[in-house]
């Protein structure tokens, strides 16, 4: 299975060898380009995949089919969904606040197709290999609060103002145990790079030493995603669809390819701190890396069509009371072990 | 820095809305997330039944009564016809006195598992909703078996019923009663049980005893405060007074119990519907009756337990063959006067989980 | 039993307030004017023993010469029933309101209001419940006539904006 795992590295040299000079500037700018086209792809094909599976594994738990109609078994429903979005008129509420209506959802998707850059996909397949990888990540997930609150302003209506509120309150505070669950592998592998991150995974993965670590970020994740239960935000039952009620056409399917994006990018950084990354047996690397994020999503999924909505204030209790000081007491445990380690095993340190 | 002034927003949900159970507006002041006044404004789905039904006969208007509460309309149809028995003095038959319980409470169980579903849903509980309405199409059926309609469906005639159910009817109730059980239990584990439910319901809209009797609540709302009144047992119409199950009373006076009470009253349905299975004589289905139904001048009051409340029909007769007044008392119009009152103070959440509990059906409360 | 101590209270009250009591298919109904209603009703609310402290219905009626409004009571703590009617003037349908015996008079009020045009004094908020605010006519009465199509086609149509 090497041969598989050589595959995308040896079509990137073969690119490279076509330029004079394989390492020079625009051999360069070429690989980078493709990688954003390649990261771009991915997360269209992530988004119209998720989409249908969503639908499918709702209809799974009430015992449903699911959608079964378009296609062998329906795995063309996301299809006729974009093409029926695209046939949709564009409507502007008519004292929105245009240029802020409008520029939300290119936020939307935009600030996931920026987070997937750093992510290693495979052996060696990281678009792009920053040494602040996983310090990059947040800093950009922590903007995308800002996206929901220019589309629940711009909207100019109260139910997309009241959605774009509880999603400030909301994202910002989760965002705090995600962080602090995340610096417990940051202190063990005493790096922010990615790929140094998955490397160290080589022998364990995180998951084993890191269990609480693993289940706050994951929380903390899904209420990034304003996924249920943490899907206040979009809550329908109340305020119909939060901050993307005037949105129509394309410009909410842009808003939904967003969240599906989000999604995978949270599910991405956990298999990457957590599971081991690209790492597995037998399958090439960049397979069991989708794989690995492909059960995350199913368990969001899963989650998702189970529970009933929490409400604003327990949602922030449980955020500020219950995952902070539990991120906090991983912080110490990891703190304690790492100098526990240090000490029984003697060379090792710095 | 200090805070220049806060601004109260006036939200306006509905008619037209996820959530409102039908075509229910309100109009919501909010303090941010807290709700200071709710003003509901209600009559998107009024027909003029009352006033249509001065111009039918007394058989016509019984299609009508269906529209009432449309999720449960087997009962309106008795509360109806049994008015009009009482007015013309009719003695019906044995067997469509069994077969109407047999259909009441089959209304009950389809009613509370709409409700249920409904409460659900409103908290975003998708798969508790699904498995309710998977579980009703079963009562559906046995409802299409027999009287051709599923959600309307026109079955009790004044003097008996309609039809005599076809042979499928009985081995297809047995094993929906056989299952019944399990379902409750299902409903339980899914929904009552899940932490995330219990705390959106535990403590939110406490309807004190004192109130729900100033603002004449019946029905479940008033037994989930703590007063165990049954029209069924109180004053017992048809023949409710031969079967023997209890009246689920909790005293949490909150949502939670006005959602759980539902899940206990089909329970004890469940043992009506298996005494009348059992019990059940042969004979016709219906009466005797005079094919001009012209009852002596004179007026008649009589009540029955609906799902959602009381439903009262108050019936004058002037001798013609048309009423003079028909009034419809909706056991869900007078119930949800009292959800303003109590869910102020409260978020809009809790303002949309209140109301889903009180199962109010637009039908019904617009006429 | 209970029955005859009702029946004891009610005649009783209707010797006070120059009602007529009857019996109408097995249940008691006290017919008074409408000026004791308030009186009638608090007192049928407080019967020593029997107390008739539910109100179940309230509804219009137009009987063509005059209206009348019928409560029917009922009770959490007995079997008694109690239908009380008012009679109103047709010319001038006014009456007290009972929302302070029972709040849940409210909207049952603002329906009869709604339906007969019959005005309940002391009533908080006595608004059009069914039909849309500024509709003319009152339906429940038997001498409505609803618009016909020409009219309804010339109805005032609400403006953006308004």
């Amino acid at each position: 299975m090497d041969a598989l795992n050589q595959l995308p590295l040896s079509i990137a040299a073969a690119i490279r060898g076509l330029f004079g000079d394989p390492h020079s500037i625009w051999a360069d700018l070429a690989m980078d380009i493709i990688a954003f086209i390649l990261v771009l792809l991915i997360i269209v094909a992530a988004a119209l995949i998720l989409i249908l599976l969503e639908r499918k594994v709702a209809g799974w738990t009430s015992q449903r089919p699911g959608p079964n109609r378009l296609g062998p078994r329906g795995w063309f429903q996301t299809i006729a969904d974009a093409l029926k979005l695209m046939g949709k008129e564009d409507v502007t509420p008519a004292q929105a606040d245009k240029w802020v209506f409008k520029i939300a959802p290119m936020f939307i998707l935009g600030l996931p197709v920026m987070t997937l850059g750093v992510i290693p996909y495979g052996k060696g397949l990281v678009p792009v290999d920053l040494d602040l990888g996983i310090f990059y990540f947040l800093g950009i997930s922590a903007v995308s609060t800002v996206a929901f609150l220019m589309a629940g302003w711009g909207s100019n209506s109260k139910y997309a103002l009241l959605g774009g509120m509880r999603a400030v309150a909301q994202m910002i505070s989760y965002e705090i145990p995600l962080i602090f669950a995340l610096l417990g592998v940051v202190m063990i592998t005493q790096t922010f790079r990615l790929s140094a991150i998955v490397d160290a995974q080589k022998t364990l993965p995180f998951i084993v030493v890191q269990p609480l670590a693993f289940l706050i970020y994951f929380i903390a994740g899904i209420a990034e995603v304003n996924r249920a239960p943490f899907d206040l935000v979009e809550a329908d039952q109340e305020i119909v669809a939060g901050p993307f009620t005037e949105y129509t056409g394309l410009r909410w399917g842009l808003f939904f390819l967003g969240e599906y994006g989000n999604m995978f990018a949270v599910s991405a950084i956990a298999v990457t701190m957590f599971l081991g990354g690209w790492q597995g047996p037998l399958l090439p690397g960049w397979m069991w890396f989708f794989l690995k994020t492909g059960i995350l999503i199913f368990v969001m999924m899963w989650v998702r069509w189970t529970f009933p909505r929490m409400r604003i204030d327990h949602l922030m209790h449980f955020a500020w009371k219950v995952l902070l000081p539990l991120a906090l007491l991983n912080i110490v445990l990891t703190g304690l072990g790492i100098y526990i380690y240090q000490l029984l095993v003697p060379g090792i340190g710095g | 820095m200090t805070i220049e002034r806060t601004e109260e927003i006036s939200l306006n949900m509905g008619p037209q809305h996820p959530s409102m159970h039908g075509v229910f507006r309100m109009i919501v002041h909010l303090e941010g997330e807290v709700v200071t006044k709710i003003e509901p404004k209600i009559g998107y789905l009024h027909r003029g039944l009352e006033k249509i039904a001065e111009s039918r006969t007394y058989a016509q208007f019984i299609p009508y009564t269906d529209r009432l509460d449309y999720l449960a309309s087997p009962h309106n149809n008795l509360a109806y016809v049994q008015t009009v028995e009482k007015l013309l003095g009719i003695q019906v038959p044995e067997r469509a006195e069994y077969l109407r319980v047999i259909f009441a409470e089959l209304a009950r169980i389809a009613s509370h598992q709409v409700m249920i579903g409904s409460l659900a849903l409103d908290m975003a509980g998708w798969t508790a909703w699904g498995y309710c309405f998977r579980d009703r199409e079963r009562i559906l059926d046995l409802y299409e078996m027999t009287a051709g309609g599923r959600l309307t469906v026109n079955y009790m005639r004044i003097g008996g019923v309609s039809h005599e159910p076809p042979p499928e009817f009985w081995p297809a109730l047995n094993s929906f009663l056989d299952d019944l059980p399990a379902m409750i239990e299902e409903y339980y584990g899914i929904f009552y049980g899940n932490e995330i439910a219990q705390a959106r319901m535990k403590g939110i809209g406490i309807l004190t005893k004192e109130m729900a009797e100033n603002y004449s609540v019946t029905g479940c709302a008033l037994r989930a405060s703590g007063v165990q009144y049954d029209v069924r047992k109180a004053a017992p119409y048809g023949i409710y007074d031969r079967f023997d199950f209890d009246i689920p009373v909790l005293y949490g006076c909150d949502t939670y119990d006005r959602a759980l009470i539902r899940l206990l009253e089909m329970r004890e349905s469940l043992k009506i519907l298996r005494q009348a299975v059992r019990d059940i004589p042969e004979g016709p289905v219906m009466a005797k009756v005079p094919k001009l139904i012209k009852p002596p001048a004179g007026e008649v009051y009589h009540r029955v337990e609906n799902p959602k409340g009381e439903l009262g029909f108050y019936i004058v007769s002037d001798g013609s063959n048309k009423p003079a007044r028909v009034r419809i008392r909706p056991g869900a119009f007078v119930n949800m006067q009292v959800f303003p009152p109590i869910s102020v103070g409260l978020k809009i959440q809790d303002v949309i989980a209140i109301f889903a509990s009180f199962d109010a059906v637009l039908g019904e409360v617009d006429k | 039993m209970e029955n005859n101590v009702l029946r004891a209270r009610v005649d009783e009250l209707a010797a006070r307030v120059n009602g007529q009591v009857e019996e109408a298919l097995g249940e008691l109904v006290l017919t008074v004017n409408s000026p004791y209603v308030v009186e009638t009703l608090a007192a049928a609310k407080n019967f020593q023993g029997v107390p008739c402290d539910f109100l179940h219905d309230l509804a219009g009626l137009d009987l063509g010469d005059r209206f009348e409004v019928v409560y029917q009571l009922t009770s959490l703590r007995g079997p008694q029933r109690l239908r009380v009617k008012a009679r109103v003037a047709r010319d001038n349908p006014v009456i007290d309101s009972v929302v302070k015996l029972w709040a849940g008079a409210d909207w049952l009020e603002r329906e009869a209001y709604d339906m007969f045009g019959i005005v309940f004094k002391g009533h908080p908020n006595l608004k059009r419940i069914y039909m849309w605010d500024d509709f003319e006519g009152y339906p429940l009465r038997k001498d409505f006539v609803p618009p016909t199509y020409e009219e309804r086609a010339t109805m005032r149509v609400r403006k953006e904006g308004e």
